[in-house]
């Protein structure tokens, strides 16, 4: 952006490091320039909100940024608290007047710590579990999908319940325990003979979608419904065989590595796809940022970028191709919840809220801070369970007393406010947008085709 | 989060952190220091010594007792936005924040106030009363994210003060740490004029070197029946301006009158809340009346015709609450935009009389083109108070110091037509020596007089708003060394 | 001839003819000077001052004279310093709606060059011929538009003032926002002259409203409870009332010819605004109350006979009769129960009482004449009352005699030690206006 008259100067290598940033992909210095410490970010950072500190409010942690690439400050426990305190919920981008890329610069710091020292402890624990053992392996997620399906039908839910075994977990895990979605079969395994699942009607589009790697097993019935709500307008959809895990928990976890690996993977496995249709925010935010996996790579960077322009959010793409609203009333009262990377990361606000107030018979309650985060953030409310619990408890007191559900784009979120609905004794049932939309839908047939019309 | 686990071998840091309670209640350590060494002012850094969170008066109290017992250098922070640098720590302070102690502790509707901890954000005391149709007139551009204490420190203005007045006009009770520890009560139950002198007019602005302020009484206002908002383009900066005066000296008081020049305009447009304006003009103003529906219409047609007898390209009133919200966030960020044209920015602040406006404007612009620096102005014109934002980049060998000249040479300009050297931002560091441009050496003691009863130590925010006395004023103001 | 030696020495600084042996106007009130100095420039103000403070000669200030019964216990001081000759508009530049005035100068004088201008000092102090500019901004004078607009510490931009050993310090400035250094125009409003002798004051103006109405609502039985319903609906309105004046029985009988409790309220802005308004009160009032509206001339001279009801010190009190005033803050609605508790003081302590109050301020003035123990009395009476609610009452008209009995400012507060620190630092030699302020500063 600016030219520097003296070259002279620290040199800002390419390949090396910038400053104490002593390894590749550094944080990059066009992002923090633009940073003039002016403060409107500080109201939107959860984590600034809870404890008020300047570094831990996105302003703060630029500052830190920037200061180790200055060289008065070094990768160490102390610089990788607050950066790993953050969210990466993207708030701060949001209200930011100069647009600071906040969210960019965090992934590329912890990826600098994740080189510069290992994780140890618990948190080393479940993110090593999570991140390399399961999510990027579809057969051991389906494996633990099966597992936990056991777990659940099997009665020894009711047995750990029962019998005080779950009073060993620590709390959060029981929290999240507790609200486990029941686990169906993943659309992966189930339609793994069609090709092309094809469109009812005529078909206008061909579509792929990310299965995902947990959604798909925790959440494969929101995939149906996506599967669903498509081919009911006019989209052919496939479901290309080699996708893998989008790679976003990995990069908000410092291992950029591993988020080149998969993001390699996707973009071949997607080769051939016109659209890539998502409806998980986290990871739809993530495959429309992988050009920024390869600022050293220019050869994948283009390819990225290719593929980034193709990659849709589902309420997006159905509120911008046009879709037939369904004509079935659904009768209830609903509020919504912004998930960070749709509205924060992806700026889409409307069409999903559009979508849902075209279902004849929803009423929308507004929700106060409807775009403050939920605390879950990928695997944060595993590892940083404490910060985690406290947003959570200030989105709960957000949510309207007289609503039925609670619609969002997110799995994570929706996981991580079904444990507030139970933590708080509230009864709001957690859907996916498309969720709602595909019942509607259904009701539509079962009205149009069954005699008995009302259910 | 958990209990404060404090591992250093500095005693009064150890015995700080015994006086306060909360989740990291206390910061010593240089890595967390580092986010405290300069606020919304960055041209100056220092460390502080350390951070403490109290939650209550009392552990303020206790706080200050401590650190005057002790000789420690102290200060208040509130959310770190002030433009001015009235929260560095120049002597390596003890900065007290006070963002915990953040709560509503009182809205009386029916005798319009409200009680607020210094922590509380100023917006959100609007947020707070706006169903019940009431709101909190200083609105300046940080309100997202400043604290009212904060506002009361340096005095807030903002883009509706030109109608409603400044923060000193609506607060009426304070509740104050002084720097030996006492806690005093000025004004109560939001009942003005309290016998004695004015205590809460010598506070306000004060820039948190007479005491720490604990608990505000602020008035709060029945929003107006109706608001109408104009924007008005114009080719030239001259016409813009005297539409300005025309307005005023017809009659009517608007609620805000704000003017954004060229670069001004390149800047906002290329950043996070662009509304069009089109790139070619010289000047835009922002121009809002409220009060009764019935007479907003007879103010808008004199507006119009005002704004038609000097030129203007275009003008048109804002449709709804949306489009007016929408020309707001492009003229209230502005000078965060900044950031998308400039890697830094110097924000000056002078005030001067509303007559003035076309001279002065032309000198800045000829300030600019003499230090090569590019200049945007955005700025209540109304109240005829500037904001030369003086761009540049710090990466550049002495561009930093070159932009401070220029900063100052404007603020030169400003105190020669009659004018001030801040309308609203604070002296802070940033300008102490140019206070010298407009008050001699008589009228600068006898404000040191007044801190001197307070603050006779000067223990408490040292070093800030005055200018270094006599000899040492000669000695090159230092600056941190920014490669 | 004590008072020939001084005199000689200050016609070496100052004209004979300004020179006066004795006090001015001698009366009950006190206040004088065993010498009247009349300056003319700020510069023979200077003078005096400088001279006074290096001889340890205490000086009364002066303007108007109207507030002489305000504070203070003394008879005379050495001199006493009276501005009315130091007056004029300095400048004025309806552009950027703004005046510099010496302090002489009367408030009507003022207000009716700007009104040239179509522009006002939106302040309307009482006795607005005989007060002076700067009398009114040393005692933060008010009057009952001050809801619309304000009070002198929200207008006064700007000060020139003489401290005590003849510097001249400037405070403000030109411009209606400033913040370089201490707010210091505020230390000197209300300071009754104890900290300096204001000279020059630039204010901020506002354009003379284009239309004003006064309705008057008289509430016959005497319902205070109506009055608080309609008060409270009406504040919770967008009305944007200037003036919300709450009158006692014997006030509102000498304005409006009617006893009976009674609100006058202002609106001012252009003719249609003002008509909605005003209809909107007639839609809006309890049936108990009777309405009468005033427009234009007949509203402010509603206004002016309003400003000219207190005792004013600048005549002396005749006959045998004690005159008080004061001046009670408390919260808004409490307005109605001191306005109450006043007229209450009519049988219970024989006394004459006309009371308002700003309904919208919590700020009511009071005026009672009658026999001086009855007075004094109820002076206590309504402390005890205004202070039961958490407000203060300061007694700003009075005979020196009873002065010296009753602390007319009240009980010192907490802070005190501030106050005596500001007054130690800025006159040290404690010449100026001695004893005249809260805790006998």
């Amino acid at each position: 952006m600016m030219s520097i008259a003296n070259t002279e100067q620290k040199p800002a290598c390419t390949t090396g490091g910038l400053g104490n940033y002593l390894w590749s992909d550094p944080p990059k210095e066009n992002k923090w320039a633009d940073c003039v410490h002016c403060g409107l970010c500080l109201e939107a950072c959860p984590t600034y909100e809870q404890l008020g500190q300047e570094q831990h409010s996105p302003r703060g942690r630029v500052h830190l940024i920037k200061s180790v690439a200055e060289g008065n400050l070094f990768v160490n426990e102390a610089f990788a608290d607050p950066v790993f305190q953050c969210l990466d919920c993207r708030a701060c981008t949001t209200a930011c007047p100069a647009s600071v890329d906040v969210g960019g610069l965090i992934e590329e710091a912890r990826g600098q710590v994740r080189q510069a020292m290992a994780l140890k402890g618990w948190k080393a624990m479940t993110s090593k579990f999570f991140l390399e053992t399961l999510f990027p392996h579809h057969d051991r997620l389906h494996a633990a999908g099966s597992l936990l399906k056991f777990y659940q039908k099997s009665g020894m839910q009711k047995l750990v319940r029962k019998t005080g075994l779950i009073n060993i977990m620590p709390e959060h895990l029981v929290e999240m325990e507790s609200i486990m979605p029941e686990i169906k079969t993943p659309v992966r395994k189930k339609y793994k003979q069609e090709q092309v699942i094809k469109a009812k009607g005529v078909t206008k589009r061909q579509v792929s979608i990310l299965s995902g790697c947990i959604m798909d097993v925790m959440f494969s019935d929101i995939n149906e419904a996506t599967i669903n709500v498509l081919t009911r307008n006019g989209n052919d959809v496939t479901i290309p065989k080699n996708q893998t895990c989008c790679g976003a928990l990995h990069v908000h976890a410092g291992d950029r590595e591993m988020g080149r690996k998969l993001a390699k993977q996707n973009i071949e496995a997607f080769k051939d796809s016109e659209k890539v249709i998502v409806n998980a925010a986290g990871c739809g935010c993530m495959l429309k940022e992988y050009p920024e996996l390869f600022h050293d790579d220019p050869e994948w960077q283009e390819k990225a970028k290719e593929f980034s322009a193709k990659v849709e959010d589902i309420s997006k793409f159905l509120y911008d191709t046009g879709y037939a609203p369904p004509k079935a009333e659904l009768n209830t009262r609903i509020t919504y919840h912004d998930a960070c990377h749709l509205a924060h990361g992806q700026g889409i606000r409307e069409e999903p809220r559009d979508l849902l107030l075209h279902i004849p018979g929803v009423e929308m309650v507004h929700m106060p801070n409807a775009d403050r985060c939920c605390g879950s953030a990928g695997i944060y409310n595993l590892t940083n369970p404490e910060m985690a619990g406290a947003i959570l408890e200030s989105k709960m007191a957000n949510v309207p007393e007289d609503v039925e559900m609670i619609s969002m784009g997110n799995p994570g979120c929706m996981l991580q406010m079904a444990v507030g609905v139970q933590k708080y004794g509230r009864n709001q049932r957690i859907v996916h947008t498309v969720q709602l939309l595909d019942w509607a839908y259904q009701k539509e047939e079962e009205q149009g085709s069954g005699q008995d019309g009302e259910k | 989060m958990g209990k404060n686990k404090v591992k250093t071998s500095d005693i009064h840091i150890l015995n700080l952190a015994k006086l306060i309670f909360g989740p990291q209640a206390i910061l010593y350590k240089k890595e967390d220091l580092l986010a405290y060494d300069c606020d919304g002012f960055t041209i100056e850094r220092h460390l502080p010594r350390a951070v403490v969170f109290p939650t209550n008066t009392e552990e303020v109290s206790k706080i200050v007792k401590y650190c005057a017992e002790n000789h420690l250098p102290f200060l208040a922070r509130g959310a770190g936005t002030g433009l001015s640098g009235g929260a560095i720590p120049l002597n390596n302070e003890i900065i007290i924040s006070l963002v915990r102690m953040k709560r509503l502790l009182e809205v009386d509707l029916e005798n319009r106030f409200a009680v607020v901890e210094p922590g509380f954000v100023n917006l959100k005391l609007t947020n707070s009363i706006s169903d019940k149709g009431y709101y909190y007139a200083p609105d300046p551009s940080s309100q997202y994210a400043c604290t009212i204490g904060g506002n009361v420190a340096e005095n807030a203005g903002g883009a509706h003060c030109l109608k409603y007045g400044v923060t000193t006009n609506h607060i009426l009770g304070l509740e104050v740490v002084l720097p030996n520890g006492d806690i005093i009560e000025i004004g109560r139950n939001g009942i003005p004029d309290s016998p004695g002198y004015d205590l809460l007019g010598l506070l306000t602005g004060s820039e948190g070197t007479l005491g720490i302020v604990t608990k505000i009484t602020v008035r709060i206002l029945k929003n107006p029946e109706a608001k109408q908002t104009v924007l008005a383009y114009f080719d030239n900066i001259e016409d813009g301006s005297q539409a300005v005066s025309d307005i005023i000296s017809s009659g009517i008081v608007p609620a805000a009158l704000e003017m954004m020049d060229k670069t001004a305009i390149e800047g906002v447009e290329a950043a996070a809340f662009p509304v069009g304006h089109p790139k070619d003009i010289e000047a835009v103003l922002l121009i809002e009346v409220d009060g009764i529906a019935a007479g907003i219409d007879d103010q808008i047609e004199l507006i119009l015709a005002v704004c038609r007898r000097r030129n203007v390209r275009e003008v048109k009133v804002a449709r709804d609450e949306a489009e007016r919200g929408r020309w707001w966030a492009n003229r209230k960020t502005g000078f965060g935009a900044m950031g998308a044209i400039s890697p830094d920015y110097l924000v000056q602040d002078g005030v001067i009389p509303r007559s003035k406006l076309p001279e002065v404007l032309a000198r800045i612009h000829k300030i600019s083109e003499e230090s090569g620096l590019r200049i945007a102005n955005i700025f209540h014109a109304g109240d005829g108070n500037l904001h030369p934002l003086v761009l540049f980049d710090s990466r550049i060998p002495g561009e930093t110091e070159k932009a401070i000249q220029a900063g100052s040479a404007c603020l030169k300009v400003c105190a020669d037509v009659g004018g001030s050297i801040t309308g609203e931002h604070g002296v802070g560091i940033e300008k102490k020596e140019e206070m010298r441009f407009v008050f001699n050496e008589e009228e600068i003691k006898a404000q040191t007089d007044i801190r001197n009863v307070f603050n006779p130590d000067c223990l408490l925010n040292a070093g800030k708003l005055f200018p270094t006395p006599g000899r040492c004023a000669e000695v090159k103001r230092e600056l941190a060394s920014k490669s | 001839m004590v008072a020939t030696e001084p005199i000689a020495n200050l016609t070496a600084i100052i004209a004979e003819e300004q020179l006066e042996a004795g006090g001015f106007n001698d009366h009950l009130l006190g206040n004088n000077g065993r010498i009247t100095v009349f300056p003319k420039t700020e510069q023979e103000i200077a003078s005096i001052l400088k001279y006074a403070n290096e001889h340890e000669m205490k000086v009364n200030i002066m303007g108007g004279g109207t507030k002489r019964g305000f504070g203070g216990i003394e008879e005379s001081a050495d001199i006493l310093l009276v501005l009315e000759k130091y007056k004029g508009v300095i400048e004025h530049s309806p552009g950027d709606m703004m005046v510099t005035v010496k302090a002489g100068t009367t408030f009507q004088e003022l207000q009716n060059f700007l009104a040239e201008d179509e522009q006002k000092i939106p302040l309307d102090p009482p006795l607005p011929e005989a007060s002076t500019i700067g009398g009114v901004i040393a005692a933060n004078d008010f009057g009952p538009k001050r809801l619309g607009y304000g009070s002198a510490r929200d207008m006064v931009i700007g000060l020139r003032i003489v401290y005590p050993d003849g510097t001249i310090i400037r405070s403000g400035g030109k411009t209606v926002k400033n913040v370089a250094g201490y707010d210091m125009n505020k230390l000197f409003i209300g300071s009754m002259g104890t900290l300096g002798v204001i000279t020059d004051i630039t204010i901020k103006l506002r354009p003379i409203p284009k239309y004003e109405s006064v309705i008057l609502l008289s509430f016959q039985d005497g319902n205070l409870q109506d009055i608080h319903t309609f008060i409270i609906h009406l504040l919770d309105s967008v009305m944007e009332p200037t003036a919300l004046e709450l009158l006692n029985p014997a006030l509102a009988k000498k304005l409006t010819g009617k006893s009976a409790f009674t609100i006058a309220i202002s609106f001012e802005d252009v003719e249609s605004s003002v008509r909605y308004q005003v209809d909107y009160v007639k839609q809006n009032i309890v049936h108990s109350a009777n309405s009468s509206i005033l427009e234009q001339s007949d509203a402010r001279n509603f206004w002016d006979a309003f400003a000219n009801i207190p005792p004013n010190g600048h005549k002396a009190d005749s006959g045998n009769e004690t005159k008080a005033a004061l001046k009670i803050g408390v919260k808004n609605v409490d307005v109605l129960q001191i306005v109450k508790e006043s007229q209450l003081l009519e049988d219970s302590h024989h006394l004459k009482v006309e009371a308002h109050g700003g309904l919208g301020t919590g700020l009511c003035k009071v005026h009672l004449a009658g026999a001086s123990d009855d007075v004094v009395s109820a002076i206590q009476s309504l402390r005890t009352i205004t202070e039961n609610i958490g407000g203060y009452a300061v007694v700003t008209h009075l005979p020196l005699e009873l002065r010296q009995k009753i602390e007319v400012w009240g009980e010192k507060p907490a802070h005190f030690f501030l106050l005596d620190g500001i007054k130690a630092k800025v006159d040290p030699k404690r010449i100026l206006n001695n004893g005249r302020f809260v805790g006998g500063i």
